[in-house]
């Protein structure tokens, strides 16, 4: 299948997701998943379909942004974050099970890209990618805010924002950019000092170790 | 008759060696057979350098291929993608486990071998330690006590460079150390109000083998903390930084790697090993080597496999097995995280530098009187630490507010980890499985181990203690454990080949020999009789420089 394809696939999720959306997302049959998932990925390709690439950009760019360092999207987070999902970091590689979805419904080996698909159309109207900075934005921070609620998202498993929130921001304090510019990087500190005080500026360190794993 | 070595050291890890170095320094030629291949101190630390993004896959590593051919190693901490290459292809090397059970058996085939990646935490064994069995009655009396060990584990501690604090707690006798790395704010807080709390209790920094002064060439520690990539400062205790050079300056030293020894060769006529069988295993090509004696230290479980396949016509079921006992009683520890919490104290305090080891609560259970409802005791390992960027992961928030958020130190937070002592079983043992062979036709080791109710109590109480000391330090607890781990999750497997005076309850004998066998030593984990609940591998040391001392002395009186 070729990009223009996968386009044309991905144009006819919108218009099933637009249509689902209108009408008040109360069934997500998987008969016309079929048709949304055309879009999607052909199972041997490793590679994300330009959509996904699209919404993968996108959400990076919105969960750690440019400021007075560069942000996710700048220092290749995506790239990173496709990585990952193809080889399985931090429990990525596994389906989406179908009761995480909204409606309950999902083809066998939904990924978590398919599911994030899925949710952010659903919240912007049906066309995350299409939709203005602000409602995208909104639409995240609804889906992150539901994600992290006390008590869990319904379903029992952490939601999949988790694990793709993980991926993000891994890739991100792991750039050069977000180690040692946005945090701070020593390779060899030569020293130890068991008590400093903490500026009003101050940048936790990004390779405290015992931090990594245990903070 | 004459021998083409003095002695045979077989495994160049820890105890592989302290082995040659002492008997090199006494003037033997030493043969040292490495299974595993060539790391060269320095030159061969490949990932020593590097920043997670000059890594494929940013230090995380490639789950995929963990998942194909590091399916057990993987689950070490210490095991990342800077690590991994001093750990064992898992395809590559497997092994056996009793229906029902879990072993997590944690191994690095190389130069070195663990001495690389290991916690470098380093302990002594106290008298309550030495007398346990013969005190409730598991497993065989220690054939030593703390006088007979305690000259050697202050020769081991001025060698390899022991960092710590001297406190005078009985179950945890002090040694010979360079000046403490310092606590942090917040445990040196912890500290006053739990010694205050509970006067029988020390919280003192980790005895850690890692220098705070040079010495011989080694440099003092950097704070990196990443150890376990190699140290080109030689900072740390290793083969590498430490035993190999003293020993190739004696001129006394062979080595060989990528060779494994398939069997120690036994003569029934002179009833003493002659050497061991080799297998260079790039090149297939297999050997003999002959030694007037022979140093087991391939690591506690592999020199098991090794007697255990050793057999012959005078010891049908493994050599030096008269007893019938050989491979079994073997332990862990019993581990679980005990209590983690949280601090508001001190938000304007942090610290400079990554700390190589943390703090320890030595026993203080059962030493003169019983207290709770198990036999022995255990002990907490921890530390206090600001939160960093992986935080970010569990918390809510998206957006330039997030990003800011994440930006400084995170809160405070103070974990303790309980160790068990393992008490010693005879269910609990090793076996050669004779249904599945590896890739040159050995019988597997099967590794039969469970923690008992010993231990799950044990670990109750401490989870319970470990609650009430970071509660009264003024720490909300959110999470406390005191299920143990699979077995091996401490990486201080041991026994098998315990030392007792009796050659009829104990493999081996009060100078590592096996009894059977007097020209065998045994030097490794495999020759403890019981656990204690520190971390082992000093003890192992001061065992080792100890057998060394009495093979010479036997070989010049022509008693071996």
């Amino acid at each position: 299948m070729d990009n223009r394809t996968r386009d044309a696939g991905g144009a006819g999720r919108r218009q099933f997701l637009m249509a689902m959306a209108a009408a008040g997302a109360a069934l997500t049959p998987v008969a016309l998943w079929a048709q949304v998932r055309t879009g999607a990925d052909a199972p041997a390709a490793k590679a994300l379909a330009p959509s996904q690439q699209a919404l993968l950009d996108r959400v990076a760019d919105l969960t750690i942004p440019d400021s007075d360092t560069p942000g996710a999207l700048a220092v290749g987070v995506p790239a990173f974050v496709a990585l990952a999902l193809a080889h399985g970091l931090e429990g990525a590689g596994a389906p989406v099970p179908a009761a995480r979805f909204t409606g309950g419904a999902a083809p066998e080996g939904a990924t978590v890209l398919d599911w994030l698909t899925f949710e952010l159309d659903l919240k912007t109207g049906g066309a995350f990618l299409a939709a203005a900075p602000a409602a995208q934005a909104q639409a995240l921070a609804a889906l992150d805010g539901a994600a992290y609620a006390p008590g869990g998202p319904p379903g029992g498993d952490a939601s999949p924002w988790r694990v793709l929130k993980g991926l993000i921001v891994t890739g991100y304090y792991t750039s050069e950019a977000g180690a040692s510019q946005e945090l701070q990087y020593e390779l060899v500190p030569g020293h130890w000092d068991p008590d400093v005080p903490v500026g009003p500026h101050a940048r936790a360190w990004s390779n405290d170790w015992t931090a990594v794993d245990f903070g | 008759m004459s021998t083409e070595f003095d002695a045979i050291v077989v495994g160049s890890g820890i105890t592989g060696g302290w082995a040659a170095k002492e008997l090199t320094e006494k003037g033997l030629k030493v043969l040292m057979v490495e299974r595993g291949r060539m790391i060269e101190h320095g030159s061969g630390y490949v990932t020593e350098t590097l920043a997670p993004w000059e890594m494929p896959f940013r230090g995380e590593g490639d789950a995929a291929l963990y998942a194909r051919d590091f399916a057990v190693q993987s689950k070490n901490r210490h095991f990342t993608e800077f690590t991994q290459n001093h750990f064992v292809n898992d395809r590559d090397n497997p092994y056996s486990v009793a229906e029902g059970t879990e072993f997590n058996w944690w191994r690095g085939y190389q130069l070195g071998g663990r001495s690389l990646t290991w916690g470098r935490q380093s302990y002594r064994m106290s008298d309550y330690d030495f007398g346990a069995n013969k005190k409730d009655g598991h497993g065989s009396d220690w054939p030593i006590r703390y006088a007979d060990l305690a000259p050697w584990y202050d020769h081991v501690e001025r060698f390899i460079g022991v960092s710590g604090q001297a406190e005078g707690v009985a179950s945890l006798p002090d040694g010979v150390y360079q000046p403490p790395m310092a606590l942090n704010v917040l445990e040196r807080y912890a500290k006053g109000i739990i010694e205050q709390r509970w006067p029988d209790r020390r919280l003192t920094i980790g005895r850690t083998a890692n220098l705070t002064q040079e010495k011989e060439g080694r440099s003092a520690c950097q704070y990196r903390s990443i150890c376990a990539r190699g140290c080109s400062y030689g900072a740390y205790f290793s083969t590498q930084s430490s035993t190999l050079p003293a020993a190739q300056r004696t001129g006394n030293l062979t080595l060989i790697t990528d060779t494994v020894v398939e069997r120690v060769d036994y003569d029934a006529r002179t009833r003493r090993a002659t050497g061991v069988s080799v297998l260079n295993v790039k090149t297939g090509e297999r050997r003999r080597h002959t030694a007037r004696i022979v140093f087991l230290n391939a690591g506690a479980f592999n020199t098991n496999h090794l007697l255990l396949r050793s057999g012959s016509d005078a010891f049908p079921t493994g050599l030096g097995n008269s007893s019938g006992l050989l491979g079994t009683h073997i332990m862990d520890h019993a581990t679980t995280v005990g209590a983690v919490a949280l601090f508001d104290r001190f938000q304007d305090r942090t610290t400079y530098g990554n700390r190589p080891t943390g703090v320890v609560i030595p026993r203080f259970r059962n030493l003169d009187r019983q207290e709770g409802d198990f036999l022995r005791g255990y002990s907490f390992q921890g530390g206090a630490l600001r939160s960093t960027w992986t935080r970010a992961k569990r918390e809510a928030g998206v957006g330039a507010d997030f990003k800011a958020a994440m930006r400084g130190p995170g809160g405070w937070r103070m974990v303790l980890v309980s160790f068990a002592e393992s008490l010693p079983r005879p269910t609990n043992r090793l076996t050669l499985d004779l249904s599945k062979t590896d890739a040159v036709g050995a019988p597997l080791l099967k590794i039969d181990f469970s923690h008992g109710e010993n231990e799950r109590k044990a670990l109750a109480d401490a989870g319970r203690e470990a609650s009430a000391m970071l509660t009264a330090a003024g720490g909300k607890v959110v999470l406390s454990l005191d299920r143990p781990g699979a077995g091996g999750s401490a990486i201080h497997e041991m026994g098998g080949a315990m030392m007792g005076d009796n050659p009829r309850t104990s493999v081996t004998n009060r100078w590592n020999q096996l009894h059977d066998v007097p020209n065998v030593f045994v030097s490794d984990g495999a020759a403890m009789a019981s656990s204690a609940c520190q971390n082992p591998s000093l003890t192992y040391m001061a065992l080792t420089a100890r057998a060394c001392d009495a093979a010479v002395r036997l070989l010049r009186e022509a008693k071996i």
